[in-house]
């Protein structure tokens, strides 16, 4: 059923994102700290094509790490910003701005959601 | 734990990582004319703050602390006031090795770092109602 599989689509883009802004957070806190270099996550299609391998959880007990959070990488130092004096490459712009689109994607994805739920209420209801 | 959860908790930690550094600017320009009180005594020497990277372990995400806080080894500058109890025999006061100009952009640095962490704040707690809102609206 096609609605579904959008859902699970969704869920997945949330989490790739909330995953993100994690990792943003985290090079803005460490902005000014020395040789700490700026992470990103992969891309979300590069994710959506790829399935890693995870440990199985077999008792609740178990913990299991979040798919996307093995997928966190060293970013390239960018053109403006570059390694700076410090050995730190974080650009607080960037990160903003990183931090602007993640905003936007979730709010759309969240959007998204709500309309389809809405669409399925529709159909149960009349 | 939630990746959102734990931004904030990231964020904090920058949140509070640069208060520690405003306090230190603080001290410093404070103290940047205090002087020993005794003969050829040392006055204020400038103390300085260093972060770090730490791995929080309930969540994977990398948290920032204070390091150390260590002091500036740089030379003291002299001035000439026989008058104040802390001058050698031909006059000459030992003064603190603040710069003001260096502690007033060192405190705009840190006002900038605490600017964005607010605002990883606030837009973590943005997506959570965002996501809190999916519940609320249909109905």
């Amino acid at each position: 059923m096609q609605p579904i599989q959008l859902f699970e689509l969704a869920s997945k883009q949330a989490e790739w994102l909330s995953v993100r802004q994690g990792v943003v957070a985290g090079n803005i806190a460490n902005a000014n700290t020395p040789g700490f270099r700026a992470k990103d996550v992969t891309p979300f299609q590069a994710v959506l094509e790829t399935t890693g391998m995870r440990m199985a959880a077999t008792q609740p007990g178990h913990f299991t790490e979040t798919e996307m959070a093995s997928r966190v990488v060293e970013t390239k130092p960018t053109e403006e910003i570059g390694v700076q004096e410090s050995g730190n490459t974080v650009g607080l712009a960037e990160e903003l701005m990183k931090q602007g689109q993640v905003k936007r994607d979730f709010d759309m994805n969240a959007g998204l959601v709500k309309a389809f739920h809405r669409m399925m209420l529709m159909t149960v209801r009349r | 734990m939630d990746p959102l959860v734990a931004s904030m908790k990231v964020a904090a930690s920058g949140l509070e990582a640069q208060s520690t550094r405003i306090r230190i600017v603080s001290e410093n320009l404070a103290n940047a004319r205090s002087t020993g009180d005794t003969p050829g005594a040392d006055p204020f020497r400038r103390k300085t703050v260093t972060f770090a990277a730490e791995l929080d372990r309930a969540t994977g995400a990398s948290l920032v602390e204070v390091q150390r806080l260590g002091f500036d080894e740089g030379e003291f500058t002299t001035e000439y006031d026989p008058g104040n109890p802390a001058a050698d025999t031909n006059g000459v006061v030992k003064m603190p090795n603040v710069n003001m100009l260096v502690e007033m952009a060192d405190m705009r640095e840190a006002n900038r770092s605490y600017e964005a962490n607010l605002q990883s704040i606030k837009q973590s707690r943005d997506l959570i109602s965002a996501t809190i809102d999916l519940l609320r609206a249909s109905q």
